[in-house]
């Protein structure tokens, strides 16, 4: 099969991401089958798929918390399988990770939640709002403000909306200043009119920071609506890899029907 | 009310609605019967337990009571430094106690990612902790620190991480993960993440714990005294060697009153925290302040600022109290060096064997006692059979005030008036497991749906048959789990009752140590440790089978 080159490659970037042949086994179980990617900085990234596909084991190989069984993963630069523990530790500050269930820890407030995604530039723990440094604080309070929940920063979190939630995960990845997001199934508890705006404001989070974003979505309307660029994955492999904007509706619901015929 | 006591695990369990017709029962539930029975007609035999004994000795409770009166306490001054002494060993105790089980915990959740024989380690200290007594880590720590306070605090602290590890333990494990993996990739380390999300998920349960265990450990360092390791147990030690029995009942009393005052304190603190958990779970934790960035005062705010201040200080005055200076450390662990190399090779006699089986037997023939009567009490406490509230009253008060007095302290009395032997021990061990088989069968019992009793009832049943038929059932599996936590309680207990002569392995295990012949301490200790695991895993076993 052959794969159309997507619009954004004219970016004369280095790429942020690049998988070359990546095989990834579980046991006996093959979960990807050998796939190309390369990713560009600034794109918007729709991971589609059914469930099962190896699109969270394909994030996970992002952030080395997998490593390949065979290919290798180029992640900003540095292969994650190469760093050693502090240099991984260091690779990560530079990505931020978006989970499907928030991990916010549920009786803390939202602006101590956002101030644990600065953590990684500290060198001791920290308890307590007032145990950050000021400059953090004020910094934590802005990215709350983006993310529309300033008036929130003194709320328990388990008391917020999971809307709320997601877009007080969203200010925590924030404040990393990462220059790669990869939000796994960040929208999958919400309902639609929280993922809808969830996903908003990722895209305009991104285009104002300019940070590339791969985010699995299992909804196809979801992903026609946000995304720069559609990777369609189907059983550990790529069956589609445009830009969205060439990319009709019917093409990638084919692809969830073939997958239920079959 | 809270119970001091309640087994982990069965606090609070509300058991599942009885099926129309009850399963068959579980093998368990007629063979844990079946041999604490068999053990208890041998333990009668063993301990010569005959109601003539029983008689005469109850006559010469009497006599002794009767020397006993009227009460003193001795010079005021002096008892009530002991009594604050007795506060700061256990406060100090539980504080280390406490900061040690932290990292413990953390080690041997199987979240743990780290090297398996740190994992491994970290398990069997929190084990043997658990199954060492305090009282026995006391005479250990008197002779390596010298009398006094220190050692009873180290003497708490030791036995105090098992439990405390144990319970962070199930905590660390049960708490969800997703923080966890979401600040790890954030780039945080191990010890960041560790503190920003295990830690703080876990912390509101920690202090309970903790809590929950400073009021066992007060009543336990009241007692510490009785091996020279300081608190208020040093005067009713003082006064039972000099036979002064007025002095000895009025400190007794003062424990009592101390140890009803404090069961009430904490009543009232953990219905105070448990208010506030619930009541930030709906408002803002802080108001605004005066930047965005830094949260303002409110009264939540203040209480529990106050009250963290309040508990770092007292736990920092309690350790200076305890008067560890460099040089003592020094001495001490000159002093442990040479027991530990004292230790090797254990030796394990004949009469050490007899020792633990003696302690093992009087224990669970005071269950069999203890549960059989407690049983009776908590059927007339509650009020499915009998209905007279003020009986219930009555009943549960006296069960306070038993439950107030430790195990030792009938063990000394007893000893007094009837002489040295497992009788004496046998006696307080059946009054202990008596007051605590029937609070948590008295729990148990309020705790079942009446709805099976109300419809047999409505149908023209006796009160009786509902009972039986409509409450029973219910009641099975946590009159069985609760026997069998009482039973391990009471071996503990017995473990140490030979200290002041009352039968069992605490009179060898302290001769040996005072002797200074460690490799019968050693032995010793390795066989107790055995012998308390064992059973605690049997307990476990049955138990799970059970419930
Ligand atoms: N840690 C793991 N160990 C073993 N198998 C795994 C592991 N993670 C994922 N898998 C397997 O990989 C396959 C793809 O899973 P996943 O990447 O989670 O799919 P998706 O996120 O697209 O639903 C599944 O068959 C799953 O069972
Ligand atoms: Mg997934």
């Amino acid at each position: 099969m052959t794969l159309e080159k997507p619009a954004a490659e004219t970016a004369q970037h280095s790429p942020s991401i690049t998988l070359d042949g990546v095989v990834k086994r579980f046991g006996d179980n093959t979960v990807l089958h050998g796939v190309d990617l390369e990713i560009h900085p600034g794109e918007f990234i729709a991971l589609v798929g059914p469930s099962g596909a190896g699109k969270s084991t394909l994030l996970r190989l992002l952030n080395g918390s997998h490593s390949p069984t065979e290919g290798r993963v180029q992640v900003l630069g540095r292969e994650p399988v190469r760093c050693s523990r502090r240099e991984l530790r260091r690779l990560r500050t530079e990505i931020g990770f978006v989970f499907q269930q928030f991990g916010l820890v549920g009786r803390l407030t939202a602006l101590e939640n956002v101030l644990m995604g600065a953590l990684g530039t500290l060198s001791m723990p920290r308890y307590g709002i007032m145990t950050y440094p000021k400059q953090l604080r004020e910094r934590a309070v802005e990215n709350l403000e983006r993310v529309g929940l300033v008036d929130q920063r003194f709320q328990r979190c388990d008391t917020l909306s999971g809307g709320q939630q997601q877009r007080v995960a969203i200010a925590r990845m924030l404040m990393q200043d990462a220059r790669l997001v990869l939000a796994d199934e960040p929208v999958a508890s919400l309902d639609p009119a929280a993922s809808i705006s969830v996903l908003e404001t990722l895209k305009k989070l991104s285009a104002e920071d300019g940070f590339t974003v791969v985010c699995s979505l299992h909804q196809v309307d979801l992903a026609l609506e946000v995304s720069d660029r559609i990777v369609a994955v189907r059983d550990g492999q790529f069956i589609l890899d445009k830009p969205t904007n060439a990319t009709g509706e019917p093409e990638i619901r084919a692809i969830y029907q073939a997958h239920r015929g079959a | 009310m809270p119970t001091t006591l309640t087994p982990p695990g069965t606090r609070g369990r509300t058991p599942a609605p009885a099926p129309a017709r009850p399963p068959r029962a579980p093998a368990a539930t007629w063979v844990i019967p079946l041999i604490l029975g068999a053990v208890t007609v041998f333990g009668l035999w063993w301990i010569d337990v005959r109601p003539a004994a029983i008689a005469a000795g109850f006559e010469d409770i009497t006599r002794l009571l009767g020397r006993m009166f009227p009460a003193t306490t001795g010079p005021v001054p002096e008892l009530a430094a002991l009594v604050v002494e007795t506060l700061q060993i256990a406060i100090a105790g539980t504080g280390i106690a406490a900061l040690v089980s932290i990292p413990l915990a953390a080690g041997a959740a199987n979240t743990f990612t780290g090297p398996r024989w740190v994992q491994w380690l970290c398990r069997t200290l929190i084990v043997v902790s658990r199954a060492v007594p305090s009282l026995v880590f006391a005479i250990i720590f008197v002779r390596i620190f010298g009398l006094g306070p220190a050692a009873g605090a180290l003497a708490i602290a030791f036995h105090s991480v098992g439990m405390i590890g144990k319970m962070m333990t199930d905590v660390f494990e049960e708490i969800s993960a997703a923080p966890r993996e979401a600040v790890n990739a954030t780039g945080a380390n191990r010890f960041q993440v560790f503190v920003a999300t295990t830690f703080t998920q876990a912390l509101p349960q920690m202090t309970s714990f903790v809590l929950y265990r400073l009021d066992i450990n007060i009543r336990a360092s009241s007692i510490l005294g009785l091996v020279g390791a300081g608190g208020i147990g040093v005067a009713l030690q003082r006064s039972i060697g000099s036979l002064d029995y007025p002095r000895a009942a009025g400190i007794i009393a003062v424990i009592i009153v101390l140890l009803l005052v404090l069961e009430l304190i904490s009543n009232l603190v953990q219905r105070a925290v448990s208010e506030h958990a619930g009541d930030t779970k709906h408002s803002m934790t802080f108001p605004p302040g005066k930047e965005l960035s830094s949260p303002g005062w409110n009264a939540p705010r203040v209480g529990r600022s106050a009250g963290l201040l309040a508990g770092v200080v007292l736990f920092i005055l309690s350790l200076s109290a305890l008067s560890i200076s460099p040089d003592r450390l020094a001495r001490g662990w000159e002093n442990a060096v040479a027991m530990l190399t004292g230790f090797v090779p254990p030796v394990f006699t004949a009469e050490i064997a007899l020792g633990l089986f003696e302690s093992l037997v009087m224990a669970l023939t005071a269950t069999t006692f203890g549960v059989l009567i407690g049983l009776v009490i908590a059927v007339f406490s509650t009020d499915h059979l009998v209905k007279v509230p003020v009986l219930g009253w009555a009943l549960r008060g006296v069960i306070v005030v038993v439950r107030g007095v430790p195990d030792i302290v009938y063990a000394i009395v007893f000893v007094a008036a009837l002489g040295l032997g497992p009788f004496a021990g046998f006696l307080a061990l059946a009054i202990s497991c008596t007051a605590l088989a029937s609070k948590f069968f008295t729990d148990a019992l309020q705790n079942i749906d009446p709805g099976p009793i109300r419809a047999l009832e409505a149908v023209g049943a006796g009160r009786l048959q509902a009972f039986v038929a409509g409450a029973w059932p219910q009641f099975v599996p946590s009159f069985i789990g609760n026997s069998l936590f009482t039973a391990d309680l009471a071996l503990r207990e017995s473990a140490v009752l030979g200290i002041v002569g009352a039968g069992g392995i605490g009179f060898l295990l302290h001769e040996s140590v005072t002797s200074i012949d460690y490799q019968s301490t050693a032995g010793i200790l390795i066989g107790l440790i055995v012998v308390v695991v064992t059973v605690e895993q049997m307990a476990r076993w049955a138990r799970r089978k059970v419930i």
